[in-house]
């Protein structure tokens, strides 16, 4: 017997899931159609613009962050070492050799996989604390190597790219409106791969690894294998969000890849809008940024310097403290099954 | 072939630094028994659980697995070939729903010819779980966390079912619902079943065979009431209690 055709009289009624899934279609597509049509706005300034680019960038970096950190429960401290590897590949090459940043992302993308899997096989049977620590120092190291090969990376001084104007080759642009474009695609891939992780075998793996690893492994999940995994996704997603950062930056040194502080930076949006989620990095990333942007004017109306480091750290007190599961964790449940 | 043991643990000797945990441990299990292991707090339960599952290696000994010897083996290819495990303190993934804590399972251990939906689906049914497939962990009584946790120990392939304590913490009528359960497992899949518990008398009524641990080794292997007259168990773990066994 054929069945009737689905029409929208005879569709099954969403559940709450599914008006869960609606809510975060929805409150991603609005904003996401804003942002694309901020450059045709007669009152968004490039100021505004590149405001905006610099939250699409952090949020790149924090969805990235957000698979090993939130889905795998893997607290790396040491993700600048691939924002770097992303960040001076591409600036190197292209520097040096005139490689385009488009091929020069991709080598960037291959040196991180390799990275990774080193980095991760000396680190990742430490648990906990300890492997946070040890990725730290990794990253930490990585400032200095990078301050001694003066030649290569430009030392402490860092690295400016060549300018060479409006110029699609070069991926360079007078404006920062061409960067908000490929900053929102770059999130919204993201957001698809987080979505796809999140639902599929090797997140499901992610997941129980997270939750607990000896009872993952008594349940056949390859513990050290699914984090070596998680591991090199993510240092191979930051790698290309790496990419975008010099294009729109034009320049890196040391302490912004590898340094404490942009360790710290990279977390947050995760933190913020709901570790493991794929809609919290995005939700927390545009609250740091428009905190960032809040804070530096207070700062400079003040003439209080530090004021944005001091808001970071009071952000972290007390998301950790008030709302451990991010502003995902604030809303209603079947919103936030929506919002996974 | 079938191997005729479903187990088989030889001379398996487990030292942490000075502090001798076990010392030639020898027994082996036959394909469908259910057998219980029983012992004081200390006598090398727990350590010889662990490395019987892969958590911990033998400073001695091997493990045979229906006739391969898997000492060396990782507890996730144990768990993947069918020798499954529940914890003495439940252990389920916490963030998950109770669908997805079997699913885990299911998606590595299922046999090749059941699509994983439907493993999950049979494993609910079969531990009268669908009312609570949606819910977390966190959501549920003691009892139905211990189903879920034999559930998702018996998902996919399953040929030796080792439950640690699983009838701690529970009502009579719940470790009687659980036993049921658990000895309807042995019956219609033919799964082999070892028992660590502490209730003798649920242990007694449960099991085929008794193996008694003391002071890191074996002092004791057969059926429950021989073990309950042996002079050495009484004198070392049992005392009054013999009369539970009977």
């Amino acid at each position: 017997m054929m069945s009737a055709p689905a029409t929208a009289a005879n569709a099954p009624p969403l559940g709450k899931e599914g008006y869960g899934q609606l809510h975060s279609l929805l409150f991603l597509l609005v904003p996401a159609i804003v942002v694309a049509a901020l450059p045709l706005m007669p009152f968004v300034n490039n100021y505004i613009i590149a405001a905006v680019v610099r939250a699409l960038i952090f949020i790149a970096l924090g969805q990235a962050w957000n698979v090993v950190a939130g889905i795998g429960g893997q607290l790396s401290l040491g993700h600048g070492v691939f924002l770097g590897i992303g960040c001076y590949t591409t600036g190197i090459l292209f520097n040096r050799y005139g490689v385009p940043p488009w091929l020069g992302m991709w080598v960037g993308v291959l040196l991180s996989f390799v990275v990774a899997l080193v980095m991760g096989a000396m680190t990742l049977r430490m648990r906990g604390v300890f492997f946070a620590l040890a990725t730290v120092s990794i990253s930490l190291a990585m400032v200095q190597i990078s301050r001694h090969f003066v030649d290569l990376t430009g030392g402490g001084d860092g690295l400016a790219l060549k300018f060479f104007g409006d110029s699609l080759w070069a991926w360079q642009s007078r404006t920062p409106a061409p960067f908000l474009y490929a900053g929102l695609m770059l999130v919204m891939l993201y957001y698809g791969v987080t979505r796809w992780i999140l639902v599929s075998r090797f997140g499901l793996e992610m997941q129980a690894v997270r939750d607990d690893e000896v009872a993952a492994a008594a349940s056949g999940v390859a513990v050290f294998r699914t984090k070596i995994m998680g591991f090199v996704v993510s240092a191979m997603m930051t790698a290309v969000a790496g990419t975008l950062y010099i294009q729109f930056y034009m320049a890196i040194d040391p302490d912004a890849a590898f340094g404490l502080s942009q360790a710290i930076q990279l977390q947050l949006p995760a933190l913020l809008g709901g570790l493991g989620t794929a809609t919290g990095p995005i939700i927390g990333g545009a609250i740091m940024i428009f905190l960032s942007e809040v804070t530096n004017w207070g700062s400079t109306k003040l003439g209080v310097e530090g004021l944005d480091i001091l808001v970071y750290g009071l952000m972290l007190l007390v998301v950790v403290l008030r709302a451990p599961k991010g502003v995902v964790g604030l809303l209603p449940r079947a919103l936030q099954r929506g919002m996974r | 072939m079938t191997a005729a043991f479903a187990l088989e643990v030889r001379e398996v000797g487990k030292n942490f630094g000075g502090l001798t945990a076990l010392r030639e441990v020898s027994f082996t299990v036959r394909e469908g028994e259910v057998m219980g292991l029983i012992g004081p707090n200390g006598a090398g339960k727990s350590t010889l659980f662990e490395i019987i599952s892969g958590n911990l290696p033998p400073s001695r000994g091997t493990i045979s697995y229906f006739g391969t010897d898997c000492t060396a083996m990782p507890p996730h290819l144990r768990r993947r070939a069918g020798m499954c495990r529940t914890f003495q303190k439940v252990r389920l993934f916490e963030s998950m729903t109770v669908e997805e804590n079997i699913r885990v399972a299911a998606s590595q251990c299922v046999a090749a010819q059941r699509s994983v939906p439907e493993e999950v689906d049979k494993i609910l049914g079969q531990m009268r779980l669908e009312a609570q497939a949606d819910r977390r962990p966190s959501e549920l009584t003691l009892a139905d966390r211990k189903r879920v946790e034999i559930g998702r120990a018996i998902a996919g392939t399953c040929r030796l079912l080792m439950l640690d304590e699983s009838m701690s913490g529970l009502t009579h009528d719940e470790a009687q619902h659980l036993i049921t359960e658990i000895l309807a497992l042995n019956r219609s899949f033919g799964i082999t079943v070892i028992v660590v518990e502490h209730v003798l008398s649920v242990l007694a009524a449960m099991v085929q065979r008794l193996v008694v641990l003391h002071n890191a080794t074996v002092i004791a292997d057969g059926a429950p009431t021989q073990v309950a007259n042996d002079p050495v168990v009484i004198e070392a773990y049992l005392g009054t209690k013999q009369k539970a066994l009977r």
